[in-house]
This record gives C-alpha cells, sequence and structure tokens, in this order.
C-alpha cells in the first residue's frame, strides 16, 4: 500500500520501467525467454536435455543465491536439500498414488520443512559454522540413505519411466522461473532489503528494527525449495536415484561457482553464470574428460582473486545491469512531516534506568547508574574516554545485557527484550562508528528503518520526507560509501528519524563535522520534539556543541554517576573538572 | 645540554593521514629533541593515536615525513620501523594473553644479542620489580597497572631510540601512572626519548619538558610543559569552550 | 581384556588424530582462516605414499619427511598466491578465504583422481599384529599413532619453547602486538600456512598405513579435523590434544559396537551437537 501511494502520479509504464530496472535489464531477459521458447522447437534430443541440464543449473544457482548472495550465509551443503527432494519423489512416486507433480511439490516442501527446523539453530551462528554445518549435514544424510534399506540403500530406487523429456524440460523451465521469480522479489521488495542488511551489518540492521532470526530463517527455507524441486525433476529425467547421485558432492561446487562467476548477490548473476560456464563447459569438457573439478575448482579461486563481482559485476562498471534501489519510487516525493506516536496516559517517564551494572569479566564497565528521562527532555551525557557512555547505550538498546538493574521504556520492562523489538518500539540509537549499510544507497538504508518504526504503513512517504529534513535528498539514490564523512552522519541521524522514535540516543553524532554541519544537526535535535521525539539522550565529547541544547547533563567517570543536573553548572563543578583534566598535583 | 643544533630523534612533518574518506591528521609536525620526553595532548578523537600509530608504521600516511635520528623511516613497514629504534607501547596494550611475562620480554628482546638481553632484562628487573616477581604468570591474568608495566617492559626490550606510549594513563588509577612516570628520569639517562599521547592534561604535563594541544587532527598550541600549564586555552580545547 | 584392546587402540587413534587437528589448528590459530582443503592436503599425500613405495618399494616412513617438505612448500605457494592477497579485504577475509580454500580442494580432489583414480587404496605396510598379554596391537597403528604423537609434541615443543615458536603464538594472540617487537606478521602467516600444510602431509602419509584413502574422503577430515578443534578449544593446543584422544577412544569404541556407519557419521554429528550447545567455541584466540 505504501508503495502504491509513493508512487502514484506516474505513468503505469514508468512504473513498470522504474521496477524492472533498465535497458541492459531487458535485454538479458529478453534473451533468456526467447532460448527458453525456442529450445524445445528447434533442439535435438541432445540439445534438450543439455537445456534441461542449464536449467536445473539455473534453478540451483537462483536457490543457492538467495541464502547465500544475498543473505550472506554461505552454504556447502545444498544437495542436501536436492537428495532429499529426489528420494522423496521417488518415494511417494513408486509407493504411493501421488501423482508425479505432487511428489515433486511435495519433495520441495520437505525442503523448506527441513530448513525451517534447522534454520533457527545453525542460522545463529558465524558464517563459517553454517558452511560446516551444511557440509557436514550433507554427509549424514548420504550416509543415512546408504544404509537405508526402506530407501533402497546403495543400490538406489528406480522409477516407472512416465516422463518425457520435453515434460521434464517444461518442468524444470518452470521451477527456474520460479526461483528466478523468487530472486526477483528479494531485489524488489522489503523482506529483500532486511536480508540484504543482514548480510551487510547484522548488528546495525537489529538496531533498526530488522528481525534477523525470522528473515534469515525464512530466506534459508525459500532457498531449500528448489534444490529439492530440481532434485526431484532430475530423479524422473533419470528415473533412477542412488544415494551417490542424490547427494554428490561436486553440486555444491558448481552451484557456488556459477553464482560467483556470475555475480553473487545479484538478480542475473545466477542465470549468467550459470548459462555461461554450462556451454563453455560443455566445450571444454570435450577436450579435457574428467577435469570438471579441478576446472571449477579453480574457476572459483580464480574469481574471488580477480573479478570478485562476478560477469554482473563487471558489466556494473558500465552501467549495465545494476540494481535498481528497492522500493524506491521514480523520483524523490514531497512526503509529509508524520503524525506524532500514541504515547501511554499519565506521566510517565520515557527511559527509566535503574541501577544499572554492566560487568566484562573482571571489569566493571558501568556500576549502580540510575537515569530518568521525562517527555520534552534533552539529556547529555558526557565524560573521558572509557568512562561508560557507550556502555550504557548498548546496554539501555539491548546490544549487551546488564548484569544487574532494570530498564523501563514507556513504562515496560525491556531490560531482557531483544533489540530489534526495542526499535520497532521506537527505541533509536545511532553509533559512534557510522554503521552504514555501504552497499546499499542512502534511500535504502533509511526506507530499511522506516519499514519497521513508527511509520511502517507510510514508509515511502516517511523516508522521503526524513530525508529532506536532513538535507539528504539530492543524494538519495547514492550508495553509501561514497558519502562524505559528514553526510554520512546525517545519514546516521535520518535512519534515527526514519524509526519514528519516541526515544532518540545519539552517540557521538556530532563528531567529525564542520561547524555549519554541526548547526544543522542541533536545528534538528531542536526541531525533534514537533516530530513525535519524546526524549533525546546524546553522549557527547564536543561539549560546546550540546551545552546550551540540553536541559540537563549527566557525567559518568570510570562507569559511576559523578554530577547531574543543569550543563552550566555542572561544567564548573570540580569533580568533572578534575575527571577531564586529571587531578591537580 | 648542546649548543650545537643536534639531530632530534624525531621529526614528523606536514604527517597526514587518513581513512577512506576521512582525513585524521591534516598535517602535524613536530619534533623530539635527545632525551627528552613530550606530551601530545588533545581531547578524545583528536587524533593522538592515530599520530602514534601513523609514526610506529602501522597506519600509512598520505603525505610527509618521519625521521629518526635524521632518517627517513616513512612508509617503512610497521615491524622494520620497531626493528630500527622505536618502541611502540599501543592503546589497549596489545599484550599475549596466554603468554607469560617472560615471554614477553624475550619477544621484546629478540632481534638484539644475547648480551644485550640480557643486560636490558637485568635494568628491566631493577625499575619494575614486580616484573621479576610475576615473570612465569601469564599476561592475561595480571592487573591493569602490571600489564602496562610489561606493555612498557616489551617495548624497552627492543632497545629503542625512542618510545611512543599510547596514553598509558587509560583505565589505571593516577597513583600507578604516576609510579610508571617515574621511571622516565632513568630512561632518559640511558638515552631513550619519549613521545607520550595523554588525555589527562594534568598528568600529561606533570612528566614532560615540551607538549603539542592536538585538535582535529591539528596542532594548536605547542610550548614547554610550564608555559602549556599556565595557558587557560589548554584547558579550554578539552571542554570545548 | 576387550575394553583394554578397545582403550589401546583409542588413544593410538587420538595420537593419529591429534596431528590432524593441531595442523589445522596451526592455520586457524593464526590466521583466523578456514582451510576447507586441508583433507584434500592429507589425502593426496597419503595417496602420493602409496603409488611411491609401491614403484619404489620404500618405508612410507621415509616418504613422511619428503612429504612435509614438499607439502609445504606448496602450502607456503598458495598462502602467498591465494591466501595473503584476500587479508586486505578485512572482515570478508574470512568468508572469502573459505571459497578459495572450498575451490582449491576440489583442484587437489580432481589432481588425485587423475593421478590414482577413485578406488580405495592402501599401503601394505606391516600388516601383522604383536601379540603381548594376549593382546593384540595392529603394528602399522603403533607406528602410525606413535610417530604422529611425537611430531605433534615436536611441533608443541616448538611453538612453546622456542623463540620462533613463541613469536607465531604472539601473532595469533595480538597481530599489533607482535609488529611492536618487530615480528614480521606478514611471514608469520606464511610459515603457520606452510608449516600447517606440510604437518597435514606428514598426518596424510600416516593415516595410509592405517586405513584405505580415497579422493572422495578429502571432506572427511577436514570436518573431522574442526571437530576436534571444536571440542578442544581454537588455538588451545593441549585441548585440542585432549580432544583428539578423547574422539579416538570413542571412536574406537563406537566402531567395535555400533558398526563401520555409525564411527563414520559420528563426528558429524558431534559437530553439529557442538555447535549448537557452544558456538562460542570458535571464536579466534581473543587479542
Amino acid at each position: 500500500m505504501s508503495v502504491r501511494a509513493g508512487l502514484m502520479g506516474q505513468t503505469r509504464m514508468a512504473r513498470i520501467w522504474s521496477r524492472l530496472g533498465g535497458a541492459s535489464d531487458m535485454a538479458v531477459a529478453a534473451a533468456a525467454l526467447a532460448a527458453l521458447l525456442l529450445v524445445p522447437l528447434t533442439a535435438t534430443a541432445y540439445g534438450l536435455q543439455l537445456a534441461t541440464d542449464i536449467l536445473a543449473a539455473v534453478a540451483l544457482a537462483y536457490g543457492w543465491n538467495l541464502i547465500s548472495g544475498f543473505t550472506g550465509y554461505l552454504s556447502f551443503g545444498q544437495v542436501s536439500f536436492y537428495g532429499l527432494g529426489a528420494y522423496a519423489t521417488a518415494l511417494l512416486v513408486s509407493r504411493t498414488l501421488v501423482p508425479w507433480y505432487g511428489a515433486v511439490l511435495l519433495g520441495g516442501l520437505l525442503g523448506a520443512a527441513v530448513a525451517l527446523l534447522l534454520g533457527p539453530i545453525m542460522l545463529r551462528l558465524r558464517g563459517i559454522l553454517f558452511a560446516l554445518g551444511m557440509l557436514g549435514l550433507a554427509r549424514i544424510l548420504g550416509v543415512i540413505f546408504n544404509n537405508w534399506n526402506f530407501a533402497g540403500a546403495s543400490l538406489g530406487l528406480s522409477l516407472p519411466a512416465a516422463l518425457t523429456p520435453l515434460a521434464v524440460y517444461g518442468g524444470m523451465a518452470l521451477v527456474a522461473a520460479a526461483a528466478f521469480a523468487c530472486n526477483a522479489f528479494f531485489v524488489h521488495s522489503g523482506f529483500g532489503l532486511d536480508a540484504m542488511s543482514l548480510n551487510e551489518d547484522e548488528a546495525a540492521a537489529v538496531a533498526f528494527g530488522v528481525p534477523a532470526t525470522r528473515v534469515k530463517v525464512i530466506a534459508f527455507a525459500l532457498s531449500a525449495i528448489f534444490p529439492a524441486l530440481v532434485g526431484g525433476l532430475v530423479a524422473w529425467n533419470r528415473s533412477y536415484i542412488d544415494p551417490t547421485s542424490a547427494f554428490k558432492p561436486s553440486l555444491d561446487l558448481e552451484t557456488v561457482v556459477f553464482v560467483l562467476f556470475g555475480g553473487i548477490g545479484t538478480l542475473w548473476g545466477p542465470l549468467l553464470g550459470a548459462a555461461v560456464l554450462m556451454m563453455i563447459g560443455e566445450e571444454l569438457l570435450v577436450y579435457l574428460p574428467n577435469f570438471e573439478l579441478a576446472l571449477f575448482g579453480g574457476v572459483v579461486i580464480l574469481t574471488v582473486l580477480v573479478l570478485p563481482g562476478g560477469l554482473v559485476g563487471l558489466a556494473n562498471r558500465f552501467g549495465w545491469l545494476r540494481r535498481p534501489p528497492v522500493l524506491a519510487p521514480a523520483a524523490l516525493p514531497e512526503g509529509a512531516p508524520p503524525a506524532p506516536r500514541a504515547m501511554p496516559a499519565g506521566d510517565v517517564p520515557v527511559l527509566e534506568v535503574r541501577d544499572l551494572t554492566v560487568r566484562f569479566g573482571g571489569l566493571l564497565a558501568l556500576s549502580n547508574v540510575s537515569l530518568t528521562l521525562r517527555r520534552g527532555e534533552i539529556v547529555s551525557i558526557i565524560g573521558a574516554n572509557g568512562a561508560g557512555k557507550t556502555t550504557l547505550f548498548n546496554a539501555i538498546t539491548g546490544f549487551i545485557m546488564p548484569s544487574a538493574g532494570r530498564i523501563f521504556y514507556l513504562g515496560r520492562n525491556v531490560t531482557r527484550l531483544p533489540t530489534f523489538r526495542r526499535a520497532r518500539l521506537g527505541m533509536a540509537r545511532s553509533f559512534q562508528i557510522p554503521r552504514l549499510m555501504r552497499s546499499l544507497t542512502v534511500w535504502e538504508n533509511v526506507v530499511l528503518a522506516s519499514r519497521h518504526g513508527g511509520q511502517a504503513h507510510r514508509a515511502v512517504a516517511h523516508t522521503a520526507w526524513v530525508l529532506r529534513i536532513t538535507g539528504l535528498a539530492a543524494l538519495w539514490r547514492e550508495p553509501a560509501s561514497r558519502l562524505s564523512p559528514g553526510h554520512q552522519r546525517q545519514l546516521e541521524l535520518a535512519r534515527v528519524l526514519a524509526l519514528h522514535p519516541a526515544l532518540v540516543l545519539l552517540d557521538e553524532v556530532m563528531a567529525g563535522m564542520t561547524q555549519e554541519e554541526r548547526e544543522g544537526v542541533r536545528s534538528v535535535i531542536r526541531h525533534l520534539p514537533e516530530f513525535g521525539v519524546a526524549a533525546v539522550a546524546c553522549v557527547e565529547h564536543v561539549i560546546a556543541a550540546v551545552a546550551d541544547l540540553s536541559d540537563r547533563m549527566v557525567v559518568l567517570d570510570f562507569g559511576h554517576e559523578i554530577a547531574a543536573g543543569p550543563p552550566h553548572s555542572v561544567l564548573r563543578d570540580p569533580a568533572v573538572v578534575r575527571a577531564y583534566l586529571g587531578e591537580p598535583l | 645540554m648542546s649548543g650545537i643544533a643536534a639531530v632530534p630523534a624525531l621529526t614528523v612533518d606536514g604527517l597526514v593521514c587518513g581513512i577512506g574518506p576521512l582525513t585524521i591528521l591534516q598535517g602535524v609536525s613536530l619534533a623530539v629533541q635527545a632525551r627528552e620526553v613530550v606530551v601530545v595532548l588533545g581531547a578524545n578523537g583528536a587524533g593522538k593515536t592515530a599520530l602514534l600509530r601513523t609514526i610506529a608504521g602501522l597506519i600509512t600516511p598520505r603525505a610527509g615525513s618521519i625521521r629518526l635520528f635524521g632518517e627517513a623511516i616513512t612508509g617503512w613497514p610497521a615491524h622494520r620501523i620497531a626493528r630500527a629504534g622505536i618502541g611502540h607501547v599501543p592503546s589497549g596494550r596489545e599484550l599475549f594473553p596466554r603468554l607469560t611475562v617472560a615471554d614477553h620480554l624475550e619477544l621484546g628482546g629478540r632481534f638484539c644479542t644475547p648480551a644485550r638481553r640480557a643486560e636490558l632484562r637485568r635494568r628491566l628487573f631493577e625499575m619494575f620489580p614486580v616484573l621479576a616477581e610475576r615473570a612465569a604468570q601469564r599476561a592475561g591474568t595480571l592487573s591493569g597497572g602490571e600489564q602496562q608495566m610489561v606493555a612498557i617492559a616489551r617495548a624497552l626490550m627492543t632497545d629503542p631510540r625512542v618510545l611512543l606510549l599510547d596514553e598509558p594513563s587509560t583505565g589505571l588509577a593516577p597513583k600507578i601512572v604516576l609510579a610508571l612516570f617515574q621511571t622516565f628520569p632513568e630512561l632518559r639517562r640511558q638515552g631513550v626519548s619519549i613521545l607520550l599521547a595523554e588525555q589527562s592534561l594534568s598528568l600529561g604535563l606533570s612528566v614532560a619538558d615540551r607538549g603539542y594541544v592536538l585538535d582535529h587532527g591539528r596542532i594548536v598550541l605547542a610550548g614547554t610543559a610550564a608555559e602549556l600549564a599556565a595557558d587557560k586555552r589548554v584547558a579550554d580545547t578539552y571542554l570545548g569552550r | 581384556m576387550l575394553a583394554l584392546q578397545l582403550v589401546i587402540n583409542g588413544i593410538l587413534l587420538g595420537g593419529l588424530y591429534v596431528l590432524l587437528a593441531q595442523s589445522l589448528n596451526l592455520i586457524f590459530g593464526v590466521m583466523g582462516v578456514v582451510n576447507l582443503a586441508h583433507g584434500s592436503f592429507i589425502v593426496v599425500a597419503g595417496l602420493f605414499t602409496y603409488w611411491f613405495t609401491i614403484r619404489s618399494g620404500v618405508s612410507p616412513l621415509v616418504v613422511l619427511p619428503m612429504a612435509f617438505v614438499a607439502m609445504g612448500a606448496v602450502g607456503a605457494m598458495v598462502q602467498r598466491f591465494l591466501i595473503e592477497p584476500l587479508m586486505r579485504f578485512g572482515n570478508r577475509a574470512e568468508l572469502l578465504s573459505l571459497m578459495v580454500t572450498f575451490g582449491l580442494s576440489y583442484v587437489l580432489v580432481d589432481l588425485a583422481l587423475q593421478l590414482w583414480g577413485s578406488d580405495f587404496v592402501s599401503v601394505p605396510y606391516l600388516q601383522s599384529s604383536w601379540t603381548i598379554a594376549g593382546l593384540a596391537f595392529n603394528q602399522a597403528l603403533v607406528i602410525a599413532g606413535i610417530f604422529a604423537a611425537a611430531i605433534s609434541a615436536a611441533l608443541y615443543a616448538w611453538l612453546n619453547f622456542t623463540l620462533s615458536g613463541k613469536a607465531l603464538l604472539a601473532a595469533s594472540q595480538s597481530p599489533v602486538g607482535a609488529i611492536c617487537c618487530g615480528i614480521d606478521v606478514g611471514r608469520v602467516r606464511l610459515v603457520a600456512f606452510a608449516l600447517g600444510v606440510g604437518l597435514a602431509a606428514a598426518a596424510g602419509v600416516l593415516v595410509i598405513i592405517v586405513t584405505p584413502l580415497a579422493p572422495e574422503t578429502a571432506d572427511d577430515f577436514t570436518l573431522l579435523a574442526f571437530v576436534i578443534i571444536a571440542l578442544g578449544g581454537l588455538g588451545n593446543y593441549l585441548g585440542v590434544a585432549a580432544a583428539a584422544l578423547v574422539l579416538g577412544l570413542v571412536q574406537s569404541a563406537a566402531g567395535y559396537f555400533l558398526g563401520g556407519n555409525a564411527e563414520y557419521v559420528f563426528p558429524y554429528v558431534l559437530l553439529l551437537g557442538v555447535m549448537v550447545v557452544q558456538p562460542q567455541r570458535f571464536r579466534r584466540a581473543a587479542a
């Protein structure tokens, strides 16, 4: 709904054009479609088989791209789902009355089900562990099926040949198309944006409301469907499966090579990589039979070292096949300021921190710190290096769990609430060192947060408004990596506002800014209450910039609060002066 | 003191460094004379650590030069600079948690002759008796002050001509820091020149001969310790007044 | 008596496992690089040993130092040209090196397939057993286990009692601190990787006198090594040695009571279990 609202006022063609990307994308799509339709009409039996194999490779590549390309979790065991799909299909067809297409589909669902089961466990781990875990899973399944007599053990199962090669081709084309559609969905949807943000910087994504585990598991489940479907169809194509062919180790290698060579994490990469390498491979293998593994392994190595962006990365340098920004309209709309957030009745403080203590091993980072922020207040927190200021913010936002003490937000105990939920409730923070999504555009960085915050129902309009008031409107299509430091800080601020927060926590937002830029930020901070922000807390080193802005100032030193009160009196407090300048000797 | 213009132990000229589009040092020039203690002051984020790391070779400068007793070392790999005679005690200390105190000293003195190594070790145990007591203890189990001593001792074992100390007072009680500073006169006598980065104004000025004040990557004030102590503007750059 | 037999076999097997795992521990500990080609180095060395001893009649123990040096040299080149260029990518270096070693493992496996075929082969060295006090000691296992344990002990001694070894440990615990001591951390990475690969080759030579190998088993060894490191603690050489021994004992028992397949699958189940219950074991040795 929000997307349509944002796009209203454009012609239908312009809308479709901008959604589909540019001329180069159309060219590739047209070529693929033409090939798809021509093959069954003109090819020989050999050609049809090759085309079917290419389609299988494309489907596998697109499946892998979902979890390993967009979401960034390298899986070296997708063959697990392939084998499961193959066996599920074979068993259902040979033992039950389920029609063949039903069996294939059920195989696909089985893959998804297994992924949904294992996902929450395995995706909590770091990338390497997930990769290793999937590798292990594939080996375990291979052994299980090798010994399971019901499934034919090492001799395998044969299927009654009931499908023509053309039918298999058609089925594979459908699967490949579905896999492509899924990738296209990722590239054009908020969900896909969430996944890409996790790939870039999971901790920062979570701070802006992205439900990390949920997104990862769904991406994983989707990525499991396609290898399972392909496995099911290949079983039909060969009329026979056994553990060695169903769980063949080279499948993952091929899939990785195709996607990497084509361009990992892109829309067209899997298609280009699979098509090009399969065809080249067919030619080369005539001259160099049995060197398939070495060749593909070599291509992986070379691609990583020389052309990590793959073919699409190369094309991008010429301006082709660029990914259009997600959820972006053709032109930046005016946008409108949002209505204030609904607040609970009464005089409940926005934030109440009670006796917060944080320990890192033997080090006491925060000791019995208490802080209350009431509506309308701007509080600045100052202190020397290592005093515990950022630790305080990290505890309030849920990045670290306190050892003791409690945190109340709008009257609700949030001490153990996951970070993304706090963000959705309206608690927004900026980071000391900007943690922008560097590979995403300015627009995408902000709309990512808008989608999860208080204005999620009108995310596009809200994003446009935020970009305008933070002075980033002209740069909305720039990749975040190309921004100057001052603009990066402004983008940090924009993301905070995008959440439509009630509580804003700014961590050293003035650092590295020119005087002019600082004035801009100060102006935004002053106007925050108009936009529904109930309270602001700033951690700052540039004390001059926040002294006249704050209602109260709190000074931390070695994890303790040593002073609190109106800024001018706090800055003259001898204890504070001592903490900053050191003990007079 | 020699009346002839002796070659300064360390000369930094127009140093510029940064990360990506961000420039951290905007043309810093300073000098440390032989056997001097010079302090670099400045608020957090001013660039003190970046300055020391660039001199030590951990950051490659974009422009400017660094000379050690007149010899240009700009752009040298960091380990070569360490062997050339610049001892670096980094912020965060960077100890080897599972190696013992004795190991740290041994590794620091790796490129000395065994005789020199033994001599240095003897002197260090005199200066820091605690180290002798805890020689067999793993560095990760020591207290903050002891760890700082190990870090300094390790740097001194490289037999440096210039010692770079990056905010040694971080996380330590002033008493302990002062005890550390009391070893400086002995170090100077042994021919070591010291460049110290400090956030604490009073601690820094208490031990230095001269100082520079760094603000947003530039030197804004310079003078003897006495001059800087009396200058109100120094406190202003810290408290943002 | 059966119990004692299983225990002895388990300990000897554990000795072999120690070498398998320590060679990977060295690389992961110093560089944070996951060497997915680890198993393929082992298998290539083992198969080469088979080929060489069949042709020349020489004892595999003579092949051991040859394989160590030759593979070490290969490892140095791999590090210099394939891995070191990735270090400049900072955070992404980990995943990129994963991909590169993934590709490399297939190149090596294919090489093995070309040179020595896909069948399982073993070296017919010391095929009899000694019988002492009613217990049978498989001679090959005894020799392999003892040699592997000795090499691992030598590695441990070098790391902990020599200055150059300590320099390597230092570089893995704090690269910046090591630089401050004048240690060329880039060269340490090269040495660590080359050494790790050389030791993997040594392990391969010893494995093939005990059990048949084929190119397809490469991944199994990689995973086995990771399981042991996971259990013992990354960078913790004593912990890994202990874990290897425990696993050797468990495998020995499992093999006897549950049959070949359970023994084969057990490491994977264990890996998944450890990853789920205690993922923090894989954090690199803290700097």
